[in-house]
């Protein structure tokens, strides 16, 4: 029996092993997963823009509704000046979220329940902000350490405390999303094996809450990919408009 | 009640040697695949990075903006049209004006006329009424002398005849002319 909570989360090797340079690049289940959502996502909005119609079908629809979606919460969070990175961030969202989705059907891996995934991606944006506050502020983007408004006795200490708060952007980014994949798919898990443990007699309580949590988990899947896109554009926010 | 406490404790302890014995650890936090992960990541991140930014979103991007510009150029024909529909009917209403302009002017033109022609009829009407009434008149005073003269000459006959029955006797024309001629002179003014 299956039932270790954690064991969904191995990641194992699919098909050949593929060594470059003495570096282990096999694809493996987590690869395949990134591949499917990605699929999904393509396909999905090659059928939501095939059709150049005034009324929209349904898919349609659903692509227009997500583009109107990620450029709103873009231009509400970044502004106007945001809007080259649109791609990118909508690309982001859309992977994130359906990673997430599709990690929520049984026997499924969940690629952003790993923190190296989120982690590169955490990593990537964060690099990826620095540059752009850099290239667009030149030095004066340090200012960002230093608040305006603050007591100069206070200053030195506020500096240090926003060095660390931006330096730890991209852990906090990442292993939010990372945990809170982990966290549920494990609770569903341990739920799961609840209801075969306890059987036919006393299943019935753990398969309800396997329930409510699927529903829950839905929603947080969601949510956590809005929760990432948003914050990236914060942070993108940060680096356009320079006003501490 | 025994057996099925005997169950839940059976059921319990499978299920505690299950989760008790299970292996704790993480696999994220295994290192062999990482450098994979990382790189089917970039790689079909990148891929779908370009895809959507290269073809998806410019074409949905162009549909929303169609549809955008439709629903103005909708909106920009409905507001033409009614302005036309509106300078049409302030054309109506000018036309309509005008026509009740024409028929009152024509009425008054029309009543004036035949006030006019009405008033000539009866001036004529009158001046013709007028010159028979004077030629009635005359006719009148005409046939009152005419008919003074013929009283005479016919009161002169018939006195004439009775004085001849009566008397036997023709009495001079002449007198008898001047006695009529006489009474009648008294009498005529009686009657005429």
């Amino acid at each position: 029996m299956a039932s270790n909570p954690m064991q969904q989360f191995t990641v194992y090797k699919i098909g050949p092993e593929i060594k470059i340079a003495g570096i282990d690049l096999s694809f493996t289940n987590a690869s395949l997963f990134m591949v499917i959502s990605a699929s999904i996502i393509i396909l999905f909005l090659f059928l939501g823009s095939k059709e150049k119609k005034i009324i929209p079908s349904k898919i349609q629809l659903i692509a227009e509704m997500s583009y109107t979606f990620v450029a709103k919460m873009i231009s509400d969070t970044a502004g106007s000046k945001a809007k080259p990175y649109f791609p990118f961030i909508f690309s982001l969202f859309m992977f994130v979220l359906f990673c997430n989705m599709v990690g929520m059907l049984p026997y499924s891996f969940t690629v952003t329940s790993h923190i190296i995934v989120t982690l590169i991606m955490a990593l990537f944006i964060f690099v990826a902000v620095t540059i752009i506050g850099f290239i667009k502020h030149g030095f004066k983007y340090l200012g960002i350490f230093v608040p305006s408004g603050v007591p100069a006795i206070l200053l030195p200490l506020i500096t240090i405390i926003e060095i660390i708060s931006y330096l730890s952007r991209p852990v906090s980014l990442s292993v939010r999303l990372f945990a809170n994949m982990m966290a549920g798919h494990t609770m569903l898990k341990v739920f799961g094996g609840f209801v075969v443990s306890l059987g036919i007699l006393g299943g019935w309580l753990p398969l309800s809450f396997s329930v409510a949590l699927t529903g829950l988990e839905i929603l947080v899947a969601f949510l956590q990919a809005y929760v990432f896109a948003i914050l990236t554009c914060i942070y993108l926010n940060d680096a356009l408009n320079l006003h501490h | 009640m025994k057996r099925i406490k005997i169950i839940l404790t059976l059921v319990l302890i499978n299920f505690n040697t299950n989760l008790f014995t299970a292996e704790a650890g993480m696999p994220q936090l295994d290192p062999t695949y990482w450098i994979s992960q990382a790189f089917w990541l970039i790689l079909v991140f990148s891929i779908l990075y370009i895809s959507i930014s290269k073809l998806y979103l410019p074409k949905i991007k162009n549909n929303l903006e169609t549809r955008e510009n439709k629903i103005k150029e909708d909106l920009e024909s409905a507001n033409k049209f009614k302005d036309q529909s509106e300078s049409k009917i302030k054309e109506y209403e000018a036309i309509i004006e005008n026509a009740k302009k024409e028929v009152s002017k024509i009425h008054f033109e029309s009543k004036q006329i035949l006030v006019k022609d009405i008033k000539s009829k009866k001036d004529t009407m009158e001046k013709e009424i007028e010159k028979e009434i004077i030629k009635a008149q005359k006719e009148i005073i005409e046939l009152k002398k005419n008919s003074v003269s013929s009283i005479q000459k016919i009161s002169e006959n018939i006195a004439s005849n009775i004085i001849e029955n009566v008397s036997g006797d023709k009495l001079n024309e002449s007198s008898i002319k001047a006695v009529v001629e006489d009474v009648s002179k008294k009498n005529v003014g009686k009657y005429l």
